[in-house]
Order: C-alpha cells, then structure tokens, then sequence
C-alpha cells in the first residue's frame, strides 16, 4: 500500500483543509451575519472529504514547511486506509454542520456561536490531519490540534461548574494519552531513524516497549477500560453536535491509528493481538453495564461509545491473534469488521448524540426519567432515533448488524479453523461474549427508546415538547437513511473494501441480505394487506389503557428507566456494588410514610479503588514536594531551567 | 430438483399445521394433568379464528409502534419458521445463507424488539414490568443460544444452520447445545418454570404482560406468533437430538421429527402439570444452565475436533 507518487488529489484535500481553516477565522469574527458562511466552508470541507474519500487516487502531498522541522517533511498521504476514515468524517461531518445551525439557536444566549464553529472547524480540520499525516511528527501536531480543540468545545458552556470539572478531566486524560503517544513515537523513531510511518520496520522483540506505549496512548483516546473514565464526562459535558463528532468520529481516530501501526504496520505481535482482544472484550461489557445504569440520556450514549470502542478493539484482537496462527479468513474477516464497524459507529452514534441534542433542545431535559411520550409530540425526531437504536441493537438488516455480523464470523472461523483445541474454544466463546455484549445493548437502548419516546410524558417539559427546527431533522434523517443503505448495501461495502485493497478475500461477505429483506418484506406486506382487509369493516376502538377500574393512570405510575434496567443491573450488581435505599417518612414509617424516597447507588471499583487513591496520592505528593519548588523566586526558576537544559544536552550526547 | 419441490412443499405444509396441533396438543395434555376434561381438542383454533373476526381496542397513549408489533412478529416468525430447518423436510432456500445462526438470532431480537418497545407504549406499569423482564431474559438466554448453534455447526464449518443442523455432529455436542437450546426455549417462548402464560398475577408476569393491552385480531396474530415460534424452537431442538442420536439421515426425516415435536409438547405438558413457576429472583441462575450447557458443548466441540 506504501507509495511515492504525489496525487493529484492534492489541490482538493489542501482545499478541504483551506476551507476550515477559513471557517475557524470567520468563525472567530463576532459578527452574527458570517455564519452561514463559516457553516458553509465547513460543509464544503466535509463535502470534498467524502469526495476525496470516494475518488482520490492514492499518493503523497508534500507541503512546504513554513518553519524549519529538523528536515522532516510536512507530509501527508493519501491511501486507501486513510480514504476510509476521511470518509468517515465527512459523512459525520455533513449532518453536523447541517444540524448545527438550528442547535445553537437553542443555545442563544449561553454560548457564542462563532466559537463552536471555529472550534468544530479546526476539530474536523486536525482529525483528517491525523488520519492523512505520512509521518509521526505531523500525526502529532494533528493530534494535539485535535485534542486541543475537542477541549475547547467540551468547555462550550464553561459557566456550569460540572461543564468545567468534565473539560478538565478531559484535557488530563488527554495529555497523559499524548505523553505515552510521544514517548513511543520518539522511541520507535529512535530505533528506526525515520519519522516516516512505513519506514517503521522492527527487528526481532525490538518494538514492545515503543509498541506497548503507543499502544496506551492509542488506548486512552479509544476509551477502552481502563482508561475509559474520561469518556462518560467528558462527551456528555459538549454540546450534543460536539458530542456527536466526538464519540462518532473522533475515537475513532485512535482506531485508525491501531489499525495503520498495528494491524497494518510492522508494530502488531500477537501480544498485541491478545491485550486488545481482553480490553476489548472488557470494555465492551463494561461499558454497555455502566450504559444501563445512567438516568442521563447522553451519559448513556457516552458509556454505549465504550462498549462499542470494546467491540473494535476484540475485533483488532481477533485480527491479530488469528494472523499469528495464520488463519487468513478470519484475519481478514475480523479486519473488514473493525473498518466496517468503525464507520456504522460513527453513523449510528452521531445519529443518537444527534437525537439527544434534539431532545435536550427541544425538551430541556436529557433525564430519561423525565422524560417520555415524545414520539407523539417529535415524530421526526422519533423516526430517526428509532432507527438509531434499532441500528446499534444490530437489529437485521441495518448497518449495525453488518458490523457485528462480520465479528460473529470471524470469531466463528477461528472457533473451526484454529489450530489448537484452547484457541477454537475461545473462537466459540467469544461469539457468546459478543452476544452477551449485544442482549445488553438491546436492552440499553430499549430502555433509551422506550421510556424516552413511548408511553406518557413525565414532566411538564416531556409533554410540552416541541418538533425540532428543520435542519436538525433533516440532519438526523439523513443518517438514518444512511444506517438503513449501509445495512442493506453491505455486500457492496464489502466489495469496495476489496477494491480498495483493505481486505483480500473478495467473497467474504456471503449473507443473503436482499434475499432476507425481501421474504420479510412481503410476509410483512402481506400481513399488514390481511389485517388492514380485516379492519375495512371493524376499525380498532381507541381506549385508554387498562388501569385496573382505579381511574386514569397518571406518568408516574409508569416504568421508568432506572426501573426499566433494574433486573439486568441487580444481575451484574456485584460488579459495581448495587444498591437502593428506601427511606420512608412519617408517623408510622414502615406502613403508612408520608413521603417516601428511593436512591440508586453504585460504586465503579476502577475508579474508587484504583484511580481516587491514585489521584489523591499525586495530590499529596504535589503539596508536599512540588509546591515548595514553586517558591515564587525568579531566580530559582532560572536555576531550573539552566539545569534541565544541562540534562538534556547531556542525554543528547552535546557535552 | 422435484425431490427438493416436494421437501419445501411439505416444509410450508408443516409450518403451517405443526403449530396449531402443537398447541392444541398442549391445551389439552395440560387439562388432563389438572384432572379436567379441557375444552375440544380443536379449541385453540377455533379461539384464533375468533379472535380474527372481532375488532380490537387499541390504547390512546400508543404510537405506531404497538400496532406494528404484532404484523412484524409475524412476518419475522413466518419466514423464520420457512427457512429454518426445523420440520425435518427441505426448508425453502436451503443452504443459501438465509438461515445463518447470527442473522436467525437477530431476527428473533428484532421480533422481541418490537414486542418490548410495543410494551412500553401503552404507559402502563404492567407493560414496563413485562418489558423489562423480557429485556433480562433475553440478555440471559442469548449468550446461550449462539454458543450453543456454533458448536453444533462447528463440525460443518458454516454458521448456515439450513445445512449445519442436517450434517453429521458428535453425539455428545448435540445432546448437550440440545439441552442449552431447550432451556433457553422455555425461557424465549415464556413457558414454566420461568413464566407462566395462563397467570394474570403482576408478580409472576412476563409475557403476558407484555401482551396485555391487546385484544381481538392483534391478540390473535400474536398467539399464533407464540404457537409458530413454540413449534420451531422444538423443532430445531428435536433435529439437534435425533441428529446426535440417530445421525442426520433421520434427522432430516419429517415424520420423525414431526413425531419428535408432538412429543416434546406432550413432555413440555406433563412437566409444566407437575413443576411450579421459580420466584422471578431465581430464574437466573436456572437459565444460568443453558449457558452452562451450551459452554460445555462448546468445549467438546472444539476440543475433540
């Protein structure tokens, strides 16, 4: 895949990048009338990312460095693997920018505009940069643009404390993800002498150590557990079309980077293989568990981005693993599987981060026990949001079954084609693994679905919900349309992956998806012509619903969606030590309380137990020794600088 | 080719008759273990040509969803039932993929998708109950069902179970998914001992209270949905046994296996006559069996290759 040639691609990818660059400095502009000029630059962008992602022919653009880089080239590339996740983000990126006008409308008054466009422009800008960069040292310099910007917009609304508290935890998580990133970069460019990632050729064991840190610093911005803490803050905390950009896209940006340096690249080893195989697995339980524990609309969606983070890294692993024993079909398999499930994500995630918005906007609450019977009054937005879900439960034959399709089959061929006994089992038990992963995702977004959309409204603002401006529905609509394509188109998916060279067994994909579609839909069709034939004469009655003789049920008699989980959560309670306290209130408390309250409460082991003391102890540690170098002295500042300079020409061999 | 004419034939034939005797068989074993005579043996038939001729009441909190699921529960259950290979006779497309396990197991999400959705539209505190309940078997049972099919198409190397299920697998891994299959049968069908159908009490409720705002024909279309799905799931687990016992030949026999589902209803009667529903905090762990099971099959299957 590794090529010299430049493209001619070059004048309409530099374009694309040019037009968010224009959009950020228009954006930066406080006046009200240029934003649908800077909404339009981005869009355009977007618009010839998904062009380039279809067209471009592969090659390398060399741009002149504006600053002298220690002879390293300001280089991208252009490749199929690099095609794919630029297509990714602009087929995420269109709907956003489409959405985004009608959402900040909502937020008049609490944020500025221009500064979440230029934010999201540079966001869009530096994660093609990362996916384009040919070397390290622009990979870098994108990614620490990325990371820099996606915490600008988490602190979109800064005037809340908790909005705060979640961008700083953010930017922590970021850097320490950077840190690993850099050492293993600085290391392997060490070992290689080139900064150029194919170039990065290992002899023998030479690569674990920079492998294992890159690995990390890819780890902690995937969200795999256990670095996964940050996520559930941080998303939720953005505004939602933010939100939708970055659990859609731009984790995905670390899945790229797995895949480039780790499945295609010389640094994969079947360690490799089984860490992401057992994170993943890990992660995606996890995740999808803490999902069914959250009140909050987004929160939910946000630990849903763990699990399905979890489910790309199993699949990598499988890849890996599978190649090691050499088992082609499988490796393949699972490879389209990352790639295809990377970009279903992406869709179905920012579809529902979208939804959220929406419902946050237009209902001012995202606490699903707040909320409900909004399909009445947001039909459209209902529509979307139930093929969302229906598209994460990977209900057939939309695009998230294709995904998680392609992961049962490669877990499968490696339960019958592996050669040791150990290893098919682990084949067999891992599609059991990813069903378990699925039942508990169905139930996740049952519960999301259920109570927020059916049923009556819980609040005064649930049943005073209005539908949403235009844009933000049409946005949403389109990628459900999106879903249902790419479900039913997946043969052609897997078709354009071999064309593209990324997986080599052309006829891997062999569902009969139209076969299906079509039998269901004419028994579908056919029930529905014998029912409505039965109904021409006897029209259903509209009742209310059976409420026992005791008069009209009122919201509150209803499940509500920590009800909803309840069975599920008490299932797994002793992962995270489950737990409802009754207190009930009155002259008689046990029989007749006149007040009674119920609260949830749980406690996640990795947080308490291993990050709480490990953050405490860092906090101690800088009170006590840090702060008595940070004496307010100039001079001993100056001292310190000297002396770290001597360090480091020291270390670099000068003295 | 006029072989396979006459197999599908008699596929289509037996999905649409195996059904309704099965539970006509049940009703009345079931009576005759309470020590009543029961209702005509026809009874359940005659129940669902009944309930199609009445109009039915429909909630006014309900949105599309809760008129949609009863037609997609049987659109999916129909085609389910043809191109599985659950009669023993040649199920329609056979081996061309549209029986694949995964495919078969998200189909029958989407049905239960629907039904659980359809639970929580009409607002009441029944159809959450149910809703939820059903939500945690399913997370219960899936894990189950496909470790289970896997090992057992191990053997033939594809997951198209129209071809998996007819050739030959080990006896003991067919005992064994067998076993795991039923069990997480009775929980996907809601029969004893983890739900009871004939129940109207809150505290044991899953099905029924999913079911219970509907009335006249979607009533209907919904028991006729659980008669297909009962005979299909017993069906696949009769082929599994009668494969491992007797070898694929007699599994892909239909007399046997017809006789095998009549006399699973009949033991499914006699059991539920004589054993009590399990308090709802204890069905996990009885359900925790069939992945047991299917883990154990798993094992055999891969490790004695």
């Amino acid at each position: 895949m590794s090529t010299s040639t430049t493209t001619e691609w070059g004048p309409a990818m530099i374009l694309a990048l040019g037009m968010f660059a224009v959009a950020t400095v228009l954006g930066l502009a406080k006046a009200r009338s240029r934003f649908g000029l800077v909404g339009f630059a981005s869009l355009t962008g977007c618009v010839l990312f998904v062009t380039c992602a279809i067209f471009a022919t592969n090659g390398r653009i060399v741009l002149p460095p504006l600053i002298g880089l220690a002879g390293v080239e300001v280089a991208f590339r252009i490749d199929s693997l690099s095609r794919w996740f630029i297509g990714i983000i602009g087929l995420v990126g269109i709907p956003v920018c489409i959405y985004l006008p009608g959402y900040l409308d909502h937020l008049r008054g609490r944020v500025r505009p221009g500064l979440v466009w230029s934010g999201l422009a540079v966001l869009f800008g530096a994660m093609a940069g990362v996916v384009l960069a040919d070397n390290a040292v622009v990979f870098i310099a994108s990614w620490e643009m990325m990371a820099i910007s996606s915490f600008l917009l988490v602190a979109t609304e800064h005037q809340k404390l908790s909005v705060r508290r979640a961008a700083f935890i953010y930017l922590g998580a970021t850097r320490i993800g950077s840190a690993f990133l850099i050492a293993g970069f600085i290391w392997a460019h060490a070992l290689t002498g080139s900064w150029r990632f194919e170039d990065w050729t290992f002899q023998g064991t030479s690569a674990t150590l920079p492998a294992a840190l890159i690995l990390v610093g890819f780890l902690a911005k995937a969200g795999s557990w256990p670095f996964h803490l940050w996520l559930p803050i941080a998303h939720p905390a953005a505004p939602s079309p933010v939100s939708a950009v970055m659990s859609g896209v731009m984790i995905k940006t670390a899945i790229y980077g797995i895949v480039r340096l780790f499945l295609l690249g010389h640094l994969g080893a079947p360690w490799v293989g089984w860490i992401l195989l057992f994170l993943g697995c890990v992660s995606a339980v996890w995740g999808i568990l803490f999902g069914l524990l959250q009140q909050d609309l987004k929160r939910l969606l946000a630990y849903s981005s763990v699990e399905n983070i979890g489910l790309l890294l199993l699949a990598s692993g499988i890849c890996l693993v599978s190649r090691s024993y050499g088992i082609a079909l499988a490796s393949d398999l699972a490879l389209g599987a990352v790639l295809f499930h990377a970009l279903n994500h992406s869709i179905f995630k920012s579809l529902l981060f979208l939804g959220a918005g929406s419902i946050d906007a237009c209902a001012h609450t995202r606490d699903m026990d707040r909320l409900g019977g909004l399909a009445r009054r947001m039909p459209w937005t209902a529509a979307a949001f139930f093929v969302g879900c229906a598209s994460i439960c990977a209900l057939a034959p939309l695009n998230g079954f294709a995904g998680e399709w392609l992961i049962y089959r490669s877990a499968f061929v490696v339960g019958y084609s592996a050669p040791s006994g150990e290893l098919r089992l682990i084949g067999l038990i891992l599609l059991g693994w990813v069903a378990l992963t699925g039942g508990l995702t169905a139930a996740c977004f049952l519960k999301a679905y259920g109570i927020v959309f059916l049923g009556n409204g819980r609040s005064g603002e649930a049943r005073k919900a209005h539908e949403a401006a235009p844009g933000m529905v049409i946005a949403m609509c389109a990628l459900a349309c999106a879903c249902i394509g790419l479900g039913f188109g997946a043969p052609f998916v897997w078709q354009g992956l071999a064309r593209m060279s990324l997986v080599s067994n052309p006829g891997g994909w062999n569902l009969p998806v139209f076969t299906t579609v079509l039998g269901g839909g004419i028994l579908l069709a056919a029930a529905w012509a014998f029912l409505s034939r039965l109904e021409r004469t006897h029209r259903p009655t509209v009742y209310s619903t059976w409420d026992c003789g005791f008069g009209p049920l009122s919201a509150r008699t209803q499940y509500s969606a920590t009800s909803f989980g309840q069975p599920i959560v008490r299932l797994f309670g002793k992962l995270y030590r489950y737990e409802i306290d009754v207190v009930g209130k009155g002259e008689s408390q046990h029989n007749f309380p006149t007040t009674l309250s119920a609260e949830l409460k749980h406690e996640s082991y990795l947080e308490s137990r291993v990050y709480s003391p490990a953050i405490k102890g860092m906090l101690r540690l800088s009170e006590g020794l840090i702060m008595r170098l940070q004496a307010g002295s100039i001079h001993q500042y100056l001292l310190f600088m000297i002396v770290t300079l001597a360090l480091l020409l020291w270390l670099g061999g000068v003295i | 080719m006029s072989n396979v004419l006459i197999g599908v034939a008699l596929h289509c034939l037996l999905v649409a008759s195996l059904p309704i005797l099965l539970a006509c068989v049940i009703r009345k074993t079931k009576a005759r273990m309470q020590g009543r005579p029961g209702p005509p043996f026809l009874q359940p038939a005659l129940d669902l040509a009944k309930r199609l001729k009445k109009s039915d009441t429909v909630s006014e909190t309900t949105s599309w969803v809760f008129r949609a699921n009863p037609l997609v529960g049987v659109a999916l259950t129909v085609w389910l039932a043809l191109v599985l290979p659950w009669t023993g006779a040649t199920p329609i497309l056979r081996g061309s993929g549209v029986a694949d396990l995964i495919l078969i197991v998200y189909l029958l999400a989407a049905i239960r998708f629907f039904a659980i959705l359809a639970a929580l539209d009409t607002g009441s505190a029944f159809g959450g109950l149910g809703a939820s309940r059903e939500a945690a078997l399913s997370v219960l049972i899936e894990p189950g069902l496909v470790i289970g099919l896997a090992a057992a198409s191990l053997s033939s190397r594809t997951l198209d179970l129209s071809i998996g299920l007819g050739s030959p697998v080990r006896p003991t891994v067919a005992i064994l998914s067998a076993a795991a299959f039923l069990i997480a049968a009775l929980s996907e069908l809601s029969r004893m001992p983890i739900d009871d159908t004939t129940t109207h009490l809150e505290l044991t409720m899953v099905h029924e209270a999913t079911i219970l705002e509907y009335s006249g024909r979607r009533l209907a279309l919904i028991e006729w949905t659980v008669m297909i799905r009962t005979a299909m799931f017993f069906g696949i687990a009769a082929v599994l046994l009668v494969n491992g016992m007797f070898g694929p030949d007699a599994a892909t026999n239909p007399l046997i296996i017809g006789t095998g589902v009549i006399a699973a209803g009949l033991f499914l009667a006699v059991f539920e006559g004589v054993s009590v529903k399990l308090n709802w905090r204890r069905v996990p762990s009885f359900v925790a069996f069939s992945t047991a099971l299917a883990v154990m099959s798993a094992f055999v299957a891969a490790v004695e290759r």
